[in-house]
């Protein structure tokens, strides 16, 4: 997202208004107004190879006024570009979910929930090939927490450049990484680590924190707060990018985790207009895997029907079509089991550290 | 009802051994066997033989059912009625004879047919308790209430009356003094219990099948707090037929009980013996039946040996008889099952039916079925399944009913509820009633809970449920269809303008012209009908719209079901149209240009508000309509043909049997007599007034 990809206040209300012509002209020639978008499922991303991350394929599904709910889709969408061309020209922005409240105020056109005002926001980033940070729309859920030596420069509400040391100038909550990772918000400034690792749970985040393994084996370690946001996954595909540095991923074994790796290593489904500039094809799996189980011998759980289910559509997942990962999955099907970061515990607070986590980055050519 | 031989066999029995003994080893099935059920037995034979009374006096019954626990597992029950009460000297025994012999030789269709009587409840009492049980009878010729202790002698089988005297009855509840009624108070062991199996229950379905009883029930604990009540409230003020008794008809004849009957006859030949003690004897039938069984016709009936009784019971079976008479038979009716059910049950859709009488081994019986939908009905359990016999609830033995097994064998699926595995109780919001009215109800046990297999019963139940399960199919297919029609009604009128507006406002344009974008999305004609309820006229309004939003003209032929009866009839119709069949008729439209709707109206008199609740609207003509369906006319013609030949046997019966009576419409028409409902001129409305003599028939004649 340099400021080369950004799009002016021009062309942004053109985008816009070029979704507005679609609906009108189709009126005009007395047909049904319609939007045309990519299909977002798993059976329409496809790998992109020039930008090395999974990115929509070609099927469209067409949103037309012929069903009353799509109808109201659509005059929802009219009323979001009329909310965006007013924050432009005032130079405000909202949150997804004040916008959410805001449509209270658009009789037919106000949202049903807040998951559809979100979605609408994302249908309308790809149409138009703008970013939200290009409609003033702002996440709701704010970024992940940083904890290593490492250094950044971010322009705080004052405008003035402040330099922080994420591992000294912070508590032990870390730094709070915001919802604006930019190059205009946020400089990367100097770094003195090996490796990143991104942790899923907050508890296990701490529990390395409290035995110093960030300094000990030199690295950074990001609490994801379950699935990524926007920001999280931006911000690690910087640190890639910018400081060439491996970046870990370290979840619970279960389906839900994998989908957290592949949404930061290969793109979400969801925002797959935009994977290459949020996926980190760089990024490897760390653990816990399902041969973690066996060789750990790790106190499980039975897998719920859910999880099963979510097995199961994970391995028709184009992004899991690789050797490795379909033996993981097949394997974690016949153990019918799943086990949490935490369970490694097991062999004591210290064991995740001493023994668990040295081992497995050995395994990827990052012991210390 | 308890047949004849098994009548004998008790009374037999009674002979032998004393009448408690035998009260205590059949408790089981005289009802008394767990104390939960106690009460419900007792509440059940009081108020049968409430509602029994006030049918024949005529009488709106009110009935009030008081229970009230005094210690551990005793409780005190006071019911109430406002029937005719009983006269002083027949009170010993009503309430005393244990088995009153009468009641075994009538053939007709009553409630206290299937219990042991009101005497059961007595002795019961006096054993567990050994209390009296307190009765307060008021005739309305007399100027005072009877009040009486009763107690039973179970080795004289009599009553034991104690403490009499008379005394004006002021009702304790509103301070008036009371003209007519029964109360009873009595005390028993015996547990009240909430539930599928309860008092409550049992009050509830009594309320469904007696639209016109008011009943309330309200039970206290031993500190005097309510802990259930119930409050059903009469919906209809027209009492069910009164029923005539009918003679036994051979087919269904024992030979135990045809021994009886030559014992106790007084005619003097065979032939007057079988023409006048059974129904559906013609006196050439007689003459048969003697000769195959080779019974001389001039033979005294008394002198008749056991093995020519029994080439008589052959020879009935052979030999062709006339079908008994039906109108020993009273059904709900349609209508009044559904203000039944609405008593007891919020829901949105009711589709009831009355079979027409039918006929099983001599046995007249008759099928009615009523399903509601919707409303506050649950959906995630099994539908509830309402059994009754001869309008008396059935609460026990649910599976191994032919009621619960004929509702099982309907593959529900089709009509529109889950049934998992294709068989068995369907799922979803529904309830269904199955009245079986007959003037002999086969029971599985003497317990009488459940209804015995009889294949002609089976059948005709399966019949009553496809036609309600069709009903069904029919309204949840039309609310689909509305839902839809609603959608893209609200989708072309509101949400599309906007969508043009809100565009031509962002982009500076002008509005485009939308009519062939609705036509474009609409692309069929919608048809909408609305029934209300006109106050200053007291019509049933049904206006019916339609819409055509298609690129073409379209001509049609609308037809509206009204429930057409003798009561109602077409009073509001500026349209004209044309009757098609009975209970059908027919408007036909002008074209209807793309774009554009009319609207047809038209309102019937003789129901009253909230009768009629669902219209079924057909077409004729080329394309869809949304909202209607397409007039099976094969159908119709059969319909119609069966009409024609029902007016022409009603025609020739007319001719044959009534000069006096005049059953023709003021505008000439005989169709009204081949309606389903049945009317007959012998019922009358009756509403109890102070100055009314209801025991008498002057009622009838007002």
């Amino acid at each position: 997202m340099s400021d080369s990809t950004r799009k002016s206040r021009q062309q942004v209300v053109d985008s816009l208004h070029q979704v507005a012509a679609e609906m009108h002209n189709r009126m005009q020639r007395g047909d049904p107004p319609r939007m045309t978008l990519p299909v977002r499922s798993k059976s329409n991303i496809s790998f992109d190879n020039r930008l090395g991350v999974f990115k929509y394929g070609k099927s469209k599904t067409i949103r037309d006024a012929t069903k009353l709910g799509s109808a109201r889709q659509l005059l929802r969408t009219l009323h979001i570009t009329e909310f965006i061309e007013e924050m432009i020209d005032s130079g405000k922005s909202s949150t997804l979910r004040e916008m959410y409240y805001i449509s209270e105020g658009w009789g037919n056109g106000k949202f049903g929930s807040q998951n559809e005002s979100n979605n609408l926001a994302e249908d309308l980033e790809i149409v138009t090939k703008c970013l939200r940070e290009d409609f003033k729309l702002r996440p709701e859920e704010d970024g992940a927490r940083i904890i290593g030596n490492i250094t950044v420069e971010e322009r705080n509400r004052r405008g003035e450049w402040m330099t922080i040391n994420c591992r000294d100038d912070v508590g032990d909550s870390g730094y709070g990484v915001p919802y604006n990772v930019e190059e205009e918000k946020l400089r990367l400034v100097d770094e003195d680590i090996d490796f990143v690792m991104a942790i899923e749970t907050g508890g296990m985040f701490d529990r390395l924190i409290e035995n110093g393994f960030d300094e000990e084996s030199r690295c950074a370690l990001i609490h994801l707060k379950g699935q990524p946001a926007r920001s999280t996954r931006r911000i690690m595909r910087r640190i890639s990018d910018e400081w060439k540095k491996p970046i870990v991923v370290f979840t619970d074994c279960d389906p839900w985790s994998f989908r957290i790796f592949a949404s930061i290593a290969y793109g979400a489904i969801k925002t797959a207009h935009i994977s290459e500039y949020l996926a980190t094809k760089e990024a490897t799996y760390l653990g816990i895997t399902a041969d973690d189980i066996l060789a750990y011998d790790l106190p499980s759980d039975d897998l719920s029907k859910q999880d099963t289910n979510a097995l199961e559509a994970e391995l028709s997942d184009p992004r899991f079509n690789t050797g490795w990962w379909q033996e993981q999955i097949k394997l974690m099907q016949e153990l019918g089991k799943k086990a949490e970061q935490q369970s490694l515990a097991k062999y004591g607070l210290d064991f995740v550290t001493d023994t668990y986590l040295p081992e497995k980055l050995d395994g990827i050519g990052l012991g210390y | 009802m308890i047949r004849m031989n098994e009548a004998e066999e008790i009374s037999s029995k009674q002979k032998q051994i004393s009448v408690s003994e035998f009260f205590e080893k059949n408790k089981h099935f005289l009802g008394f066997d767990t104390l939960p059920r106690a009460v419900i037995t007792a509440v059940k034979e009081s108020v049968d033989n409430s509602l029994d009374a006030c049918e024949e006096a005529r009488i709106l019954p009110d009935i009030r059912v008081e229970i009230r626990r005094t210690k551990g597992d005793e409780l005190e029950l006071i019911t109430q009625d406002n029937g005719p009460g009983i006269p002083r000297d027949a009170i010993e025994n009503v309430f005393g004879k244990f088995l009153l012999g009468s009641r075994f030789h009538a053939i007709r269709q009553t409630r206290g047919q299937q219990g042991i009587g009101i005497t059961g409840v007595v002795m019961y009492s006096q054993l567990t308790t050994g209390s009296k049980t307190h009765v307060v009878s008021k005739i309305k010729s007399d100027s005072s209430a009877v009040y009486v202790d009763l107690g039973v002698d179970t080795k004289k089988n009599k009553a034991i009356k104690s403490g009499e005297r008379r005394d004006i009855w002021i009702d304790d509840k509103t301070g008036n003094e009371i003209s007519h009624g029964l109360r009873i108070r009595t005390q028993m062991k015996a547990k009240y219990q909430r539930g599928r199996k309860s008092v409550y229950q049992y009050l509830r379905m009594t309320s469904i099948v007696n639209p016109h009883a008011s009943i309330s029930l309200i039970v206290y604990d031993k500190e005097g707090s309510v802990v259930e009540e119930g409050n059903w409230i009469r919906t209809s003020n027209k009492l069910p037929r009164v029923v005539e008794e009918i003679k036994p008809h051979p087919h269904g004849i024992q030979l135990g009980t045809l021994q009886r009957m030559l014992r106790e006859a007084n005619d003097r030949r065979m032939t007057s013996f079988l023409k006048h003690n059974f129904s559906g004897v013609s006196p050439r039938a007689a003459k048969e039946i003697l000769a195959m069984a080779e019974v001389e016709e001039g033979r005294t009936p008394k002198r008749i040996k056991a093995e020519e009784a029994k080439m008589l019971v052959t020879a009935f079976q052979t030999v062709k008889l006339l079908k008994p008479p039906m109108d020993c038979l009273s059904p709900i009716e349609d209508l009044l099952i559904k203000k039944g059910l609405s008593k007891a049950i919020d829901s949105r859709f009711a589709s009831t039916v009355t079979r027409n009488p039918s006929v099983s081994q001599g046995n007249p019986f008759q099928i009615e079925v009523g399903l509601v939908f919707g409303g506050d009905l649950t959906s995630d359990g099994p539908i509830e399944i309402l059994r009754f016999a001869n309008r008396v609830p059935l609460m026990y033995q649910q599976g191994g009913c032919l009621l619960t097994k004929a509702l099982e064998a309907v593959n529900w699926k089709s009509y529109g509820l889950e049934q998992p595995g294709g068989s068995g109780i369907p799922k979803g919001p529904a309830a269904v009633l199955i009245h079986l009215a007959s003037t002999n109800v086969q029971f599985t046990s003497e317990a009488k809970e459940a209804v015995s297999y009889n294949e002609e019963v089976f059948d005709e139940i399966r019949k009553a449920m496809l036609e309600v399960g069709r009903g069904l199919k029919n309204h949840l297919k039309k609310s689909s269809q509305r839902k839809k029609a609603k959608e893209k009604f609200e989708l072309v009128n509101i949400i599309l303008p906007e969508i043009s507006k809100k565009s031509s406002e962002l982009l500076g344009r002008e509005e485009p012209d939308l009519a062939p974008v609705i036509t474009q999305i609409m692309n069929a004609v919608f048809l909408e009908e609305v029934l209300s309820w006109d106050k200053e006229r007291r019509l049933s309004m049904c206006s019916i719209t339609i819409h055509n939003y298609t690129a073409r003209a379209r001509a049609y032929t609308i037809l509206a079901k009204w429930p057409e009866s003798s009561e109602t009839s077409m009073e509001f119709n500026p349209r004209g149209g044309r009757k098609e069949a009975r209970g059908l008729w027919a408007w036909r439209l002008d074209t209807l240009d793309p774009g554009t709707s009319t609207v047809l109206e038209f309102g019937i008199s003789g129901l009253t508000k909230g009768d009629w609740n669902e219209a079924d609207i057909f077409f004729r003509g080329n394309g869809e309509i949304i909202g209607a369906t397409k007039m099976d006319e094969a159908l119709l013609d059969e319909q119609r043909k069966a009409e024609a030949l029902e007016a022409a046997v009603e025609e020739v019966k007319i001719k044959d049997v009534t000069s006096h009576i005049n059953h023709t419409k003021s505008d000439g028409s005989i169709s009204d007599l081949g309606d389903d409902v049945p009317v007959s001129s012998d019922v009358t409305e009756f509403v109890p007034s102070a100055n009314t003599d209801w025991f008498g028939m002057e009622g009838d004649e007002q």
